[in-house]
């Protein structure tokens, strides 16, 4: 079975995320999840791919402990994070992250409380590839 | 030595993934930021994240030990 906590160049697979995530435990009775796209537009302007870049084994362990803080926080069951790195064309995915707990509240909270975290705390950097040229983004709040 | 690292927008305007400093006792992350933004000005106008041997650093009078891994980074993008 594949890492729960997982950094990588290729796609990644909602389903079989989520069929890990159920098979840890039949206690579970909800999960929430949140997929992270590119869009190929940002800022008025097309965006034909994004470009990540990543402190590979500071976000690795980051990432691993944001699992941890949020299984402790809001009592999950079990929690998947993948982030991709790398070149993601447009309309491809980038980050997928699932929640799974007794009650839906507490994985539908978790699932949003991780991926604000990983904004904050995660040293992953993405560049927009437009027709004009490339440009490291901005964090929005 | 210090091995200091750089990624995304910072490692660009340096033009560099990787330099090293030299060790010497009583030296704080402080002093190696002190002492590359001088050297590099406009990358350091976007580095506002420290790390130490993989950890967040928000204390810059930390003392480093000989052979640590340091980080400045730019704000994340993640996600």
């Amino acid at each position: 079975m594949k890492a729960a906590v997982r950094i990588q160049q290729e796609d990644f697979s909602q389903d079989e995320e989520i069929r890990a995530l159920q098979a840890t435990s039949k206690r579970i009775g909800g999960i929430a999840t949140f997929l992270g796209c590119a869009r190929d537009f940002s800022e008025g302007r097309e965006v034909s791919a994004i470009s990540f870049d990543a402190y590979g084994s500071m976000a690795l362990s980051e990432l691993n402990r944001l699992r941890s803080d949020a299984i402790e926080k809001y009592g999950l069951l079990d929690a998947r994070i993948v982030h991709r790195i790398g070149t993601v064309k447009g309309g491809e995915n980038i980050v997928f992250i699932a929640a799974g707990a007794e009650h839906r509240v507490a994985a539908l909270e978790a699932c949003r409380w991780m991926i604000d975290e990983l904004k904050q705390r995660v040293p992953i950097w993405k560049k927009e590839i437009t027709p004009q040229g490339e440009s490291w983004v901005t964090p929005h709040p | 030595m210090i091995t200091v690292f750089f990624f995304g927008p910072v490692a660009e305007r340096i033009g560099a993934r990787e330099m090293k400093v030299a060790f010497r006792p009583g030296l704080r992350l402080q002093d190696v930021r002190d002492e590359l933004a001088a050297q590099y000005p406009q990358a350091f106008e976007i580095a506002c994240f420290a790390a130490a041997n993989g950890e967040h650093v928000r204390d810059l009078s930390l003392p480093l030990g000989d052979n640590s891994e340091v980080a400045f980074m730019a704000r994340f993008s993640g996600g």
